[in-house]
């Protein structure tokens, strides 16, 4: 009666084992689909699909016949590309941004690397209070800070009038740099803490040894804490160079404190402007070459890094 | 009683019926911009109604205590340049567009030009409604063109001169009556400490308001293309004038709507503001210190003698491609834009002035304001309204135009380039601008 009953249970065994084995692969492709969905869905509809309709829009032209005739859109293969390439106000507007990236990026990242240094030494009282101080600005909405500070430059209305009524900040001349003054101030605690949370990182064993071979803090940090964070720092020029071809709110509320900032001022804000026209193929045609140009620029950076690094 | 609890019963039906079939047909209402389809709906009916009017709630709450089947939502917005204009584009171009929207006659041409805006021309009482507009206000609408309204003209613009009555006689300077007086005029005031006016190196149609009081055009459309003259000879003399005085620091150079500008004229700083009708109820909110201290005049002339007037904005109330009750969406924009109470409601929240012909005639137009010293300022804009040159036409992509020339302008005021190669080169732009949009336009 024993054998009756064993000599079958092994293969049935054996298949509910098979059949189990195969649940828990369909079983766990459902909870793979499941939890990547919500992802994939949003990527999809507003990352990959806008940019897939901005590249078609661009290679639309309109057609219309005599004065008010309706507007049909027809392929017009790289037209609105041509005009892209010969539009002076928007390399205009590119080289504008490159200078204010070759200013203000270093300085920003230069600021952000040495607070986080000395956040990160051992010498400094009240890490706690300092770190959350920096950090502060970023929790400020980008358009909440260049509204306060375009009252700050104000020449009538700023409380340092003292100043302002003597400097224009807002004039021509200046303007481009009172916004990477508000940028600098927004995005430094920002960086500071990709940087510090890196230096927490470094394990500190390789403090030890320094010491003992007679490293000052100085030395540390030029000698250890630089050279271990550089991917750190990389990450955090990448971010900003993305960032300041992009810029775009900035400038757009100083327009209400200042005529200076022009509709052609950032790439963006031209993008903007010729939408507003409205001219949405040649926007696309903008945004499309804006994205490649600063992709390129972006990659160029990380190769050009890396092979320092190595 | 009976026969309107059944109807009202019907009524429910039949919109939860419309609310299905709106939602099965989506997004195909190009049907609405076709004029011959111009029929009531059955039921009742809500209409959004986009506008940066203030107080325009007033009006539309009383329409809607009259008409329960047409319901009209308001929504503000920014001034139709500051963003208004731009958030109809794409709603248009997304099909989810109001169905009614405020566009000033200035920015008409360009919703035509996009195919924007719906032919309202065969709605019932539309084409009848033509006696009771100021003519102009009619051509600005139907583009001269028969059997063509592509909206309800609302308000007009007329210019005047607003100015500090008490600073200008405290320091004994007379009210100037030309361009050459207030040239000197400006000189006296810069001497007190003042400057006369602001000039706005944004507000370009002011700028065309200007012009236009010269007898300047900017566009001409005889149907084949559009000719552009920003330069024309007018303009450049228009330019001229106001760089000269610039160039002598006889005039702030704030930028417009901003607080820094409000600071200008509530501080004194600033005495006088050449600016439309509507610019009363600008001042009154932006400048509030200085209540009661503030007249109206004539804009100055070119030639001594001449009453001739500019015109910066008036608004129209247009049905919006898209929209499903073209028909109610027109009898609401005429009842808004010709009914007395309506006007006077309008009027006394936004100080705007009627297109109407007897507009002028309604009693809220006959009292004095106590802002302004108690002078019935009405009176300067009635007469400046009649001599507004009738046949000025707005070219078809004026965001640009108007975008391109600020940009111009305010370099001149940073001191690069003058106010004429602004023209100029703004000029050239709304070439290209229209060629890269498919518009005939002649070189």
């Amino acid at each position: 009666m024993t054998t009756d009953i064993a000599t079958p249970a092994t293969p049935k065994k054996a298949v509910t084992k098979k059949v189990r084995r195969a649940t828990k692969a369909t079983k766990n492709r459902g909870a793979v689909l499941f939890f990547i969905a919500p992802f994939s869905v949003l990527f999809l509809l507003f990352y990959i699909l806008p940019i897939l309709v901005a590249i078609y829009q661009s290679l639309l032209t309109v057609e219309r016949e005599g004065t008010f005739g309706k507007p049909t859109e027809v392929f017009g293969g790289f037209v609105q590309y041509a005009r892209v390439f010969q539009d002076d106000a928007f390399w205009a507007s590119i080289l504008r941004v490159l200078t204010f990236g070759v200013v203000q990026v270093p300085i920003m990242l230069g600021l952000a690397l040495l607070l986080a240094l000395l956040l990160d030494s051992p010498l400094v009282r009240g890490k706690r209070f300092f770190r959350l101080a920096f950090f502060a600005p970023y929790a400020v909405p980008g358009v909440i800070a260049a509204v306060m500070w375009g009252f700050l430059y104000s020449p009538k209305l700023s409380p340092f009038t003292a100043i302002t009524s003597e400097i224009n900040f807002l004039g021509a001349d200046l303007v481009l740099w009172a916004i990477a003054n508000v940028v600098t101030w927004v995005f430094v605690g920002y960086n500071m803490i990709i940087i510090y949370s890196a230096l927490l990182a470094i394990p500190s064993e390789i403090y030890e040894a320094a010491r003992l071979d007679g490293a000052s803090q100085a030395r540390i940090a030029w000698s250890i804490k630089i050279p271990l964070i550089t991917p750190a720092i990389t990450l955090t020029a990448i971010f900003s160079i993305i960032g300041t071809l992009q810029l775009l709110a900035e400038p757009q509320v100083f327009k209400s404190f200042t005529s200076a900032v022009t509709s052609t001022f950032t790439p963006n804000l031209l993008i903007y402007s010729t939408a507003s026209v409205p001219n949405v193929n040649l926007a696309a045609a903008f945004s499309v070459v804006l994205a490649l140009f600063t992709f390129a620029l972006s990659f160029t950076v990380l190769k050009f890094t890396q092979r320092k690094a190595d | 009683m009976a026969n309107r609890i059944a109807r009202a019963g019907g009524a429910l039906v039949l919109v939860s019926a419309l609310a299905l079939s709106a939602c099965s047909t989506g997004a195909s209402t190009d049907g609405g911009t076709d004029a011959a389809a111009c029929a009531p709906s059955d039921g009742p009916v809500t209409l959004s109604f986009t506008t940066w009017l203030p107080g325009m709630e007033d009006a539309v709450a009383i329409w809607n205590e009259a008409n329960p089947d047409i319901q009209v939502e308001v929504q503000t917005g920014p001034n139709g340049n500051g963003g208004t204009y731009n958030n109809f584009f794409n709603q248009i171009e997304a099909g989810n567009a109001p169905d009614l929207g405020q566009i000033e006659y200035d920015a008409l041409p360009n919703f035509r030009v996009q195919d924007g805006v719906v032919n309202i021309a065969d709605c019932a009482g539309v084409l009848d409604a033509q006696d009771q507009f100021i003519d102009w206000t009619w051509s600005q609408v139907t583009f001269g063109e028969e059997n063509a309204v592509y909206a309800v003209p609302q308000d007009t613009g007329p210019e005047g001169l607003f100015y500090r009555a008490d600073l200008f006689e405290n320091a004994g300077i007379a009210i100037p009556t030309t361009w050459a007086e207030f040239e000197e005029a400006a000189k006296a005031v810069r001497a007190e400490g003042g400057y006369i006016t602001n000039f706005s190196q944004s507000d370009i149609n002011a700028f065309a308001g200007l012009v236009w009081q010269a007898d300047g055009q900017w566009f001409k459309n005889d149907g084949e293309a559009w000719d552009v003259t920003l330069d024309s000879p007018e303009s450049i003399m228009v330019a001229e004038y106001w760089q000269n005085l610039i160039d002598q620091d006889l005039v702030a150079v704030l930028p417009p709507w901003t607080d820094e500008w409000n600071n200008g004229y509530n501080s004194g700083d600033v005495w006088s503001w050449v600016s439309a009708v509507w610019g009363a109820n600008t001042i009154t909110s932006g400048a509030p210190d200085t209540a009661g201290n503030w007249a109206v005049a004539q804009m100055p002339q070119w030639n001594e003698g001449e009453s001739a007037a500019g015109n910066w904005g008036g608004s129209s109330t247009a049905v919006l491609k898209g929209s499903e009750h073209p028909y109610e969406a027109a009898q609401f924009a005429l009842w808004l834009n010709t009914d007395p109470e309506a006007l006077s409601s309008m009027n006394k929240t936004a100080n705007i002035y009627p297109a109407t012909k007897t507009g002028g005639d309604l009693p809220a137009f006959s009292e004095g304001l106590d802002f302004y010293g108690g002078q019935n300022i009405y009176d300067v804009f009635a007469a400046a309204g009649a001599e507004v040159n009738p046949n000025f036409t707005w070219g078809p992509t004026m965001t640009q135009t108007y975008t391109d020339v600020a940009d111009g302008f305010s370099a001149a005021i940073s001191g690069s380039g003058t106010l004429s190669e602004a023209l100029t080169n703004g000029q050239q732009k709304t070439i290209d601008a229209m060629k890269a949009a498919a518009i005939a336009v002649n070189e």
